[in-house]
């Protein structure tokens, strides 16, 4: 009868028949079940931005810096300090000029198979010098030569002196025939990272090499969509970017567990000193006065915001924690101004973005300054025209956000007077001989001393990161530049 | 004609014209009231800065209908002009004139609006240009199709006949007669603007914080439709009431006065 079901008339009733089509049964039903478990195991994480590009040399946003990461292994790291510390490889500083990196043995199979050389290395820092659009390229300008003497050693041989050369030597390595193929990495990355592509369509798929667990990561701008995703189950991970408001809701929520730590990423306001109001010291000092940042951290940020004094917090090697942050005073801020013999209420302006926290930071900051007699007025500008406006030091004001920075090579590169752009991020135009002398020794505390006398910004605050896991999940705790790494070693665990 | 039609409008344009003299403070921060829910101090909430909701729709009614009037005023008499010029005329000027109608329309209106909002930079002034520089197109039209037939009239010919100057025909013998397409147009058009601003200070492109707007209230209030809902559907209902009214008033008058557009 049940052949008859199936086949019809003048179907064969062989036993042979028979168990074919319970084969072809069979074989449906697993590849139902695989297909199933295996969506039901995947671990899904719900991100605001996609990233641009997965080729290491040409990545500047902070989603294809942040999968990069895993995808590839560099030559060094930091550690918690922001200290560099080995990662593929240890090194030697022979003399100002030389430094050896050997490579161990740990992270160095490329996910292609091949073995990860030091003819790999000196082809990956080559490959980018040659490259001219290359963002990074810059920074790797003063190497003069390399050389692979065997396998597992890379000399390096510097144009200058350069103390923190090893700390810059944190981008992906790649493997030399493929790059000699110029293979394209930024939809095909092939690095020697714990996670490895597998597709990248609507979604990016990656699977973990260890243990094969697969962790796919999904576009999902609209905040509210990715917090619904996730308590619907659709999403398992949300990391960053949320309003607080979000982040204290889904603390509420039963089943998800919403982990927050100190950040590191520093927000502050940038001032243009060759204005004619603001090249004036005591109207930058009025300005800081009449901002209070306890009360935007306390109301408006995510928990793990504190406020800031320099932009490498106290706890960086190269951090000052004897700086003290500016106090909330619109009464002196008030006077300061009256002092300088400007007419009140002071106009100023205020450029940033549309991003909707940015704006409502700004706005939180024209009410406070109101009452030092500062008119603030805001421009919201699209990114791209915003940004131009400040490279070209087209501003009054700004505000913006310097997003894992780990050496205190930053300060030279915002603060010296050789660095006003495009050669560097002097976006304010500071020119001060002392502080260029006290960068030159690299005399890390005094120079962020004299940066925070000057005030060509005013330091805000570094912005807390949280980590939201759906039920069952295992993840350690966000870092505090909000990188992904914990995606190395995320597990489900048994379902609560 | 439906009473309550009328009725909206003039509750929203009474409630902007009053509004300032009510002691309200749209803009006034308090941070330890953020999204806090309707209650006796605040009839509709605060919203994500501690503001009075109430008190910031009353605001951004102000806006939107300073807005939709100043540029229904400047756009209506300039596309009226160059509508009954270009159809009573005829000839090379009506092609010229077409032709630039031709290629204003040739793109959607809001998107036009939103690429000038965009060189011009944000705020009221630019707002308003941005809108008047797309929203003429219709009066154009309208008006030149209208004064196409009207001057074939007889009391038009009549009056030429007359020795009457064109300027004195096209102000005494056919703008009378195109009044009334052109209120019901305005109507219409009073709607469309009021979506167009809210659109535009939605996006970032219209009024600047912390002054309120409309569309920049349901922008803010999306972002927290999970925690206070009450922030969106306030700054939404208000939006539909008063373009719905506007839409069915703009039929009212359509019906009463059978125009044909």
């Amino acid at each position: 009868m049940v052949l008859q079901a199936f086949g019809g008339v003048g179907v064969d009733r062989t036993p042979a028949r028979l168990l074919r089509w319970g084969w072809r049964l069979g074989c449906a039903l697993c590849l139902l079940a695989n297909i199933h478990m295996g969506w039901a195991q995947e671990i899904r994480f719900a991100i605001a931005q996609a990233p641009l590009t997965l080729d290491p040399r040409y990545a500047v946003d902070a989603a294809s810096e942040r999968i990069n990461r895993l995808l590839y292994r560099s030559l060094v790291d930091f550690d918690a300090q922001g200290r560099p510390v080995p990662a593929l490889a240890t090194w030697q500083v022979h003399d100002p000029w030389h430094v050896s990196f050997t490579l161990g043995r740990e992270g160095r199979r490329f996910h292609d198979g091949s073995w990860l050389t030091a003819q790999d290395v000196v082809a990956t820092y080559r490959s980018l010098l040659a490259l001219e659009d290359a963002p990074h390229a810059a920074e790797f300008a003063n190497i003069a030569a390399m050389d692979a003497p065997n396998a597992d050693t890379v000399v390096f041989t510097l144009k200058d002196p350069d103390a923190d050369f090893p700390a810059r030597l944190v981008m992906g390595i790649l493997p030399a025939h493929l790059i000699a193929r110029h293979h394209d990495f930024s939809r095909q990355p092939v690095g020697s990272g714990p996670l490895r592509l597998v597709e990248w369509n609507r979604t990016l798929r990656l699977e973990r090499v260890a243990d094969r667990q697969a962790i796919v990561l999904e576009e999902v701008r609209d905040p509210t969509v990715r917090v619904l995703k996730l308590l619907r189950g659709e999403t398992d991970l949300l990391q960053g970017d949320l309003p607080p408001e979000l982040v204290r809701y889904l603390k509420r929520q039963p089943g998800i567990r919403v982990e927050e730590t100190a950040g590191t990423n520093f927000s502050y306001l940038g001032f243009n000193l060759q204005d004619p109001l603001l090249k004036n010291p005591r109207v930058r000092r009025a300005v800081a006065l009449a901002i209070d940042r306890d009360a935007i951290i306390r109301q408006v940020l995510i928990g793990g915001s504190r406020p800031a004094t320099a932009i490498l917090p106290p706890e960086h090697w190269a951090g000052n924690p004897a700086l003290q942050p500016l106090p909330y005073d619109p009464a002196q801020a008030r006077r300061l101004l009256q002092e300088s013999g400007l007419a009140l209420p002071l106009k100023l302006t205020l450029k940033t973005s549309t991003d909707m926290q940015r704006l409502r930071l700004a706005t939180i900051l024209q009410a406070q300054m109101k009452k030092a007699g500062i008119d603030l007025r805001i421009r919201s500008l699209d990114w791209g025209t915003f940004f131009d406006d400040v490279r070209h030091g087209k501003f009054q004001l700004y505000s913006l956000t310097w997003v894992g920075v780990r050496t205190p090579d930053i300060y030279r590169r915002a603060f010296h007077s050789a660095s006003v752009p495009p050669t560097g991020a002097n976006r304010g135009r500071l020119r001060d001989v002392e502080l260029d002398a006290l960068l030159k020794r690299r005399d890390w505390p005094a120079a962020t001393a004299r940066i925070h006398a000057l005030l060509p910004y005013v330091p805000l605050w570094y912005e807390g990161q949280f980590l939201a896991l759906g039920r069952g999940l295992q993840m350690r705790a966000p870092a505090p530049d909000g990188n992904w790494d914990g995606l190395a070693t995320i597990t489900r665990g048994v379902s609560q | 004609m439906k009473s309550w039609s009328l009725v909206i409008p003039l509750f929203w344009v009474v409630a902007a014209a009053v509004a300032p003299l009510l002691g309200l403070q749209p803009d006034v921060i308090h941070l330890e009231h953020i999204l806090r829910t309707p209650d006796w101090d605040a009839w509709l909430g605060s919203d994500d800065l501690g503001r009075d909701i109430l008190a910031r729709l009353l605001a951004g009614a102000r806006v939107s209908l300073t807005v939709a009037m100043t540029v229904t005023v400047v756009a209506g008499v300039a596309g009226t002009l160059l509508g009954l010029v270009s159809g009573y005329f005829g000839g090379w000027l009506d092609r010229l004139l077409m032709r630039v109608t031709d290629v204003f329309q040739a793109f959607p209106g809001i998107l036009l609006a939103i690429a000038f909002a965009a060189v011009l930079g944000p705020g009221l002034g630019n707002l308003i240009l941005a809108l008047c520089l797309t929203s003429w197109v219709g009066y154009a039209r309208l008006t030149r199709a209208q004064a196409l037939s009207l001057r074939a009239r007889q009391h038009v010919e009549a009056a030429r006949a007359l020795g009457g100057s064109p300027w004195y025909v096209m102000r005494r013998h056919v703008l009378p007669l195109l009044a009334a397409p052109l209120i019901v147009e305005a109507t219409y058009g009073i709607a469309g603007l009021v979506v167009a601003e809210a659109s535009l200070s939605f996006l970032g492109l219209g009024i600047q914080p912390p002054h309120a707007s409309w569309g920049a209230m349901l922008r803010d209030g999306v972002r927290y439709l999970l925690v206070a809902p009450h922030y969106v559907l306030a700054a939404g209902l208000s939006l539909m009431s008063l373009v719905l009214a506007v839409n069915v008033l703009g039929d009212g008058l359509r019906d009463a006065w059978d125009v044909r557009t």
